[in-house]
């Protein structure tokens, strides 16, 4: 089967004698990766890079004449992240956290990142206006004003991050549970996700609500997860999914305390088996020394406390806020372990690839140059087994892996590392290689044909590794896994249109001084700031 | 004559952009809201300046082309074997991301001027993190405010009134009317002293003996300030309290306070000059606010422990978390010195002192810092961007540094430009060249283009493009 | 222009010709250049690797790295020595009969540094960043050395015969530095573990250690000092119980401190 691209698309055809050709025989062709959710770019990555130098130490990448130096390991420099992804074949990330007020920042680094198309999503579950519009049940207010937020700060979908519990943290203090209400706001985590899942449908937004959930990283939160995604089952339409549930391992803690910590991925996975308005990605653990970032700042300050490594803070007014923690991930540590068994199970448990997508929420899990390890797992029984022996032995006796011999096949493959993703995204031209689609074309030296990748499963690991070619937009950007032609590729946002926008923006303008220490006019981003602007208009029901 | 609003003041990290300005026949005739220095800048910002392109010929500085300015940096850059790029702190983002391809392509050491600021700040907290926030959060919540070691009365001029003490928040009240009262009493005071000392002949009263007791407005609900310093500076005189420290010994106040925060005792009965029934109070005070903050100087970073200083303050705010909120935040000093932090690191991996020589980027201050570079006379070329190093280094750095081929790209005339064998007149950012920067909390904000450069002035970047087109010109012929 | 020389080790120079040798890669600022482009390389009479012996002759204050990652043999240095002189060795012994610069045997595992003149600042330390400092082996500096001795240090010991900066034993986890001369104040700041001993004057203990005890002598790596030493326990604000000895003679201004005991 042939693939023809033309103009940076797929196309039917075209005249053979004038076009380059890439003989893939023998190999397996896949539509671009696609990351759903990684921390590249950012105030809060930026603040990790800087707290790391002696993680950067130990994995340099000098320049050449076509790339610029960079350093890894855990947090890689910006120029670094894209060569890296490219070289894996990858060629849609998406920066999953973007605090709405230093989103410049946040565009600057996508802008230094080549090879890739990006998108980001700002942080809105705890946003000022947000928390007082749905408190007083003003549902479409609320909606217009985050269409004006994802207009000024660029973004492409509403993040939401243990709601209540970061306006809580501004004072030192968290939620416990859904319904525990967030101090001086009146208003319960339960409610803010419900008011969002509806101002999601209202704005027409291509994804859904993205939610890291309350509790994460406590034994027992598992409950939580299951909870969050039932609170807002009534607000699905059709077999549409209403909630994207982000690194779900660190959602799926059964247990009361560390020491009876374990896999709380059977049950979730039954309930998602059973229901159509979730998506998940797996957050999957590697057993490295990485750096944990996340908008949970009480989460992280307990990550402090567990540890006592060095610790980032950094609150954001009236909107956010952020941790950063050096985590190593030990084999040997029962919960670690336990923790890298959940990833797996959740993946092979949901029986419906179109479910659950594989990331690690680099860095927290690791880094996503780990990926290719992650994919062997998940085809090869074999290579869970090596790993299993090698681990703790009370997470060994726990964990549910020995017990499940599914394995992926490449088409499941592909559906988990990019065309469920860029689905649940809403990206109509990515993760397919049907006409129409981005010419962003991924050809891995693995042939399916003749490789079982049962048993061959360093074969495919190497082979994810460094991919045999990765297009771009129609152009060979990577051979053998080596850059051979650096591109920069587009900033995806949403332009909602509402039909009130007047009005709120002089809502906003009265009370700016008053929620902000910025001016009104220095906010929002212009357009022509990002490098290479992709907005995707959407009419809103507002 | 048009009024731009919403303008952002380039000179300190308070970042000031509500600034209006009267703008007639390309001229500012008029600043609003601004503090005296911000006013200065943008009246006075033309007063010195550079407008024509200089090469040093036969020991003088002469006007030339832009062409041969281009030629010749390129040409001293590309024959470096050890070149060092520094400044960077009163130019635009954008600029400074072409400032780093240049050190990368020339194989240099680029470094910003948090080498000699707070640079020993970055160090600790690269060792002990730092628990931070955007000033905003602490205008809506904080009830304590330390200035520590920091002036920002006379530094940072409106930070008080924006962000702290003087300003309002959704859950604290501006403390600008008690402050006001008190001041009243204060002045009266200083009146009737200064007439006893006047119909006396004497000075009747001593200079001012350290309170015993904390004021009562410590304990009142309401926002409070505390100044920590070796002297009664501008800002104290407005503190609800002076803590005044023995020079040099801010190291040791830090670490006792980490103990005292959890009602351990000290053996000692002073710290710093301070007893430490005193102390036992003021911790007191700490653990009793709703969210408390550090501001810090140069006065942490620069005296003697330098780093650790900062070290034991970042330990000491983390600490108290354990017990209410408390967060930390360095003053800095320098337009957009934050904003070459931030570059810096997202590019490649490093905050400032980054050596490219090997093609890669390395940091290790103390070996790649500039400073230290010059004061071994390590360097041999030098490009100076938006900064004044010849003024402002020690003299054996200053003299190293102008003793090779020396590159400066100013907008004005300075002891460096002065002393350059290559001098580019370039536009002021925030002025006459737009861009972005960062403020003290790394939020990042828009500069305006206000009023057009002089047609010799480019901006930062485009010269920086044209060096760096240049360099690789000359570097793919010798390939 | 500095200079950047890891290969002089033992280990790489073992089992090659001396052409082999001056054809290696060093830097010098931003070019790379080879060994023989700044130095005669003269081999000697052969030996086994482990006795493999490298004697540099000459200024070599600006070249860095020397000896860096050794595992055995030695290297002797007829001079002044530059930067991370034996960073990360993990055998062998250096030998430096003049100075040593700043980051000697940081990150050290195993082996010997022995530097008859001053050394630099942060010897035996760690990287930026890191808290993994020197992990064993043994630095002995016969003159001064700078600041921020043993920061980070995890293991081994660190002997100055001379005087020492500020801070040293910062942040150390475990380990033993021993000072014979005086100590610009603040040894052993934010220690957790570990034993920092100074023989000669410290102008004050900082207020969060505690004096425990005095002692008549101390035991360093096997053998006995002689004291008597003031014995204080800190760093408490790290809740460190780390053991700074003090001398008792040359601190007359600490004996305030005896009637806590």
């Amino acid at each position: 089967m042939d693939i023809a691209i033309k103009d940076g698309k797929i196309v039917r055809k075209v005249e053979e004698k004038r076009a380059e050709v890439v003989d893939a025989s023998g190999m397996i062709v896949m539509p671009g990766g696609v990351d759903i959710h990684c921390h590249i770019a950012g105030a809060e990555v930026n603040s990790g890079r800087l707290l790391r130098p002696e993680d950067h130490v130990k994995d340099v990448e000098a320049k050449t004449a076509l790339t610029r130096s960079g350093v890894g390991y855990s947090i890689p420099s910006t120029f670094t992240t894209g060569y890296r992804y490219s070289r894996m074949g990858y060629t849609t990330v998406m920066n999953p956290s973007m605090p709405p007020l230093e989103a410049r920042h946040t565009h600057e680094e996508l802008d230094d990142t080549p090879m890739v198309d990006k998108a980001t999503y700002p942080l809105l579950g705890d946003w000022w206006f947000v928390l007082e519009h749905l408190r007083d049940g003003l549902i479409e207010e609320c909606a217009a004003h985050v269409a004006w937020m994802m207009s000024a700060t660029k973004g492409y979908a509403i993040k939401i991050v243990n709601p209540g519990g970061l306006e809580a943290w501004g004072f030192g203090r968290n939620v416990e549970s859904l319904d525990d209400p967030v101090p001086y706001f009146n208003i319960t985590p339960r409610e803010i996700l419900r008011g969002l899942c509806k101002v999601n449908k209202l704005l027409n937004l291509p994804h859904t609500i993205h939610v890291h959930t309350n509790n994460l990283g406590k034994p027992g939160n598992y409950l939580t997860a299951l909870e969050t995604m039932k609170r807002v089952e009534d607000l699905a339409e059709g077999n549409q999914p209403a909630i994207h549930i982000t690194h779900c391992q660190f959602s799926a803690f059964k247990g009361s305390d560390w020491r009876t910590m374990s896999s709380g991925a059977e049950e979730i996975a039954k309930y998602v088996n059973h229901h159509n308005h979730v998506t998940l990605d797996m957050g999957q653990v590697i057993f490295t020394d990485t750096t944990t970032m996340t908008a949970d700042g009480p989460f992280q300050y307990g990550l402090y406390n567990l540890t006592g490594n060095k610790w980032v803070n950094h609150d954001v007014e009236t909107e956010t806020s952020s941790g950063i923690v050096p985590f190593r991930y030990k084999r040997k540590s029962a919960v670690h372990a336990t923790q890298w068994s959940i990833g797996l199970e959740l993946a092979l448990l949901i029986k419906d690839p179109w479910k659950i997508y594989m990331t690690t929420d680099h860095p927290n899990g690791g880094p996503f140059t780990a990926y290719p390890k992650i994919i062997a797992w998940l085809m090869s029984q074999v290579a869970r087994k090596k790993t299993l022996s090698k681990i703790s032995k009370r997470a060994r006796q726990r964990s549910l892996l020995p017990s499940i011999d599914r394995e992926l096949s490449f088409y499941e493959v592909a559906v988990v590392t990019r065309a469920g993703q860029a689905k649940a995204l809403g990206l109509k031209q990515k993760g397919h290689l049907g006409v129409g689609a981005d010419a962003d074309v991924a050809v891995y030296n693995v042939n399916p044909e003749q490789v079982d990748p049962s048993k061959k499963y360093k074969t495919v690991r190497k082979a994810f590794k460094r991919a045999a070619y990765t297009i771009k937009g129609g152009e060979i950007v990577v051979k053998d896994g080596q850059i051979v032609r650096p591109v920069f590729g587009k900033t995806f946002w949403i332009d909602v249109k509402t039909s009130l926008p007047m009005e709120v923006n002089a809502d906003l303008k009265r009370k700016f001084r008053e929620y902000w220490t910025v001016e009104y006019e220095n906010y929002p981003i212009p357009n022509r700031f990002l490098h290479v602007p992709a907005p995707i208009p959407v009419k809103a029901e507002v | 004559m048009t009024v731009v609003t919403g303008v952002t003041c380039p000179v300190c990290g308070t970042f000031c952009d509500d600034i209006e300005l009267v703008v007639k026949d390309n001229v500012i005739t008029d600043v609003r809201k601004a503090c005296a220095m911000g006013a200065a800048k943008f009246l006075n910002y033309a007063a010195h300046r550079n407008l024509k392109p200089l090469v040093r010929k036969n020991g003088e500085l002469v006007e030339t082309s832009m062409d041969e300015v281009v030629e010749r940096a390129a040409k001293i850059l590309a024959d470096a074997n050890y070149p060092i790029l520094y400044g960077w702190s009163n130019t635009s983002c954008e600029a400074i991301r072409v400032g780093l391809e240049l050190a990368e392509e020339v194989g240099g050491v680029i470094d910003n001027t948090s080498t000699v600021c707070h640079g020993p700040s970055i160090l600790s907290v690269q060792d002990v993190g730092i628990a931070s926030c955007t000033l905003g959060q602490l205008r809506h919540r904080a009830d304590l405010i330390f200035y520590w070691a920091s002036n920002p009365w006379s530094a940072h001029p409106r930070h008080i009134e924006r962000y702290t003490t003087f300003s309002e928040g959704r859950f604290q009240k501006s403390a600008w009317k008690g402050y006001l009262s008190s001041l009243r009493g204060v002045l009266s005071i200083k009146r009737l002293q200064r007439a006893a000392n006047l119909v006396l002949r004497r000075d009747v009263f001593a200079a001012p003996k350290i309170e015993r007791r904390l004021p009562y407005t410590m304990f009142q609900k309401k926002r409070k300030m505390v100044v920590v310093d070796v002297r009664k500076t501008r800002t104290a005189e407005a503190a609800d309290y002076f803590l005044q420290v023995e020079p040099n010994k801010d190291y040791e106040l830090l670490q006792a306070f980490r103990m005292l925060i959890r009602d351990e005792e000290l053996d000692v009965d002073e710290v710093a000059g301070v007893p430490v029934e005193i102390l036992e109070e003021v911790a007191d005070v700490m653990v009793g606010c709703e969210l408390g903050v550090f501001f810090f100087g140069v006065g942490l970073t620069m005296s003697e422990g330098k780093l650790r200083n900062v070290d034991a303050a970042l330990s000491l705010t983390r600490d108290l978390n354990q017990r209410t909120k408390f967060l930390i935040m360095p003053m800095r000093g320098h337009f957009n010195v934050t904003g070459a932090n931030v570059v810096f690191t997202w590019q490649t991996g490093y905050p400032y002192a980054i050596d490219f020589s090997h093609g890669y980027p390395r940091y290790n201050p103390g070996e790649t810092s500039v400073i230290d570079i010059l004061c071994r006379d390590e360097a041999d070329a030098g490009l100076i961007v938006a900064s004044d190093p010849v003024a402002h280094f020690p003299r054996m750095a200053a003299q190293n540094l102008v003793k090779n081929p020396l590159i400066a790209i100013d907008p004005e005339v300075t002891p460096t430009t002065l002393m350059a064998d290559v001098v580019f007149p370039s536009a002021f950012v925030g002025i006459e060249a737009e861009g972005t920067a960062y403020r003290m909390d790394h939020v990042p904000l828009p500069l305006k283009k206000i009023v057009g450069p002089p047609k010799t002035c480019l901006p930062d970047e485009e010269i920086l493009q044209r060096i760096l087109h240049k360099v690789r010109k000359l570097r793919g012929s010798q390939n | 222009m500095p200079v950047e020389a890891e290969c002089i080790s033992p280990d790489v120079f073992a089992e090659k010709s001396a052409d082999e040798i001056a054809m290696l890669q060093i830097w010098e600022g931003n070019r790379k250049r080879t060994l023989s482009d700044l130095f005669k390389i003269k081999h000697g009479a052969g030996s086994s690797s482990e006795k493999f012996t490298i004697r540099i002759c000459g200024d070599v204050s600006k070249v860095r790295k020397i000896g860096a990652k050794m595992s055995m043999g030695s290297i002797i240095v007829e001079g002044d020595a530059g930067m991370h002189l034996g960073e990360e060795m993990n055998g062998g012994v250096v030998t430096v009969t003049g100075n040593a610069d700043s980051w000697t045997g940081s990150m050290m595992k195993n082996g010997t540094i022995k530097v008859k003149g001053n050394a630099g600042d942060y010897i035996g330390a760690s990287y930026r960043g890191s808290t993994q400092g020197m992990s064993g082996g043994e630095i002995i500096i016969h003159g001064d050395a700078g600041y921020e001795v043993g920061c980070f240090m995890r293991k081994g010991l660190i002997k100055v015969y001379g005087d020492v900066g500020r801070f040293a034993g910062i942040h150390m986890r475990n380990g033993t530095i021993f000072i014979q001369g005086n100590s610009e104040g603040r040894a052993g700041a934010q220690m957790i573990d570990g034993k920092v001993v100074v023989c000669g004057h410290i102008p004050s203990v900082l207020p969060t250690f505690i004096i425990d005890d005095t002692r008549p002598k101390v035991k360093v790596n096997g053998e006995e000092v002689e004291g008597p030493f003031y014995l204080f326990i800190g760093d408490l604000a790290e809740e460190g119980s780390g053991k700074l000895f003090v001398s008792k003679a040359k601190n007359q201004h600490l004996s305030f401190y005896e009637k806590y005991l």
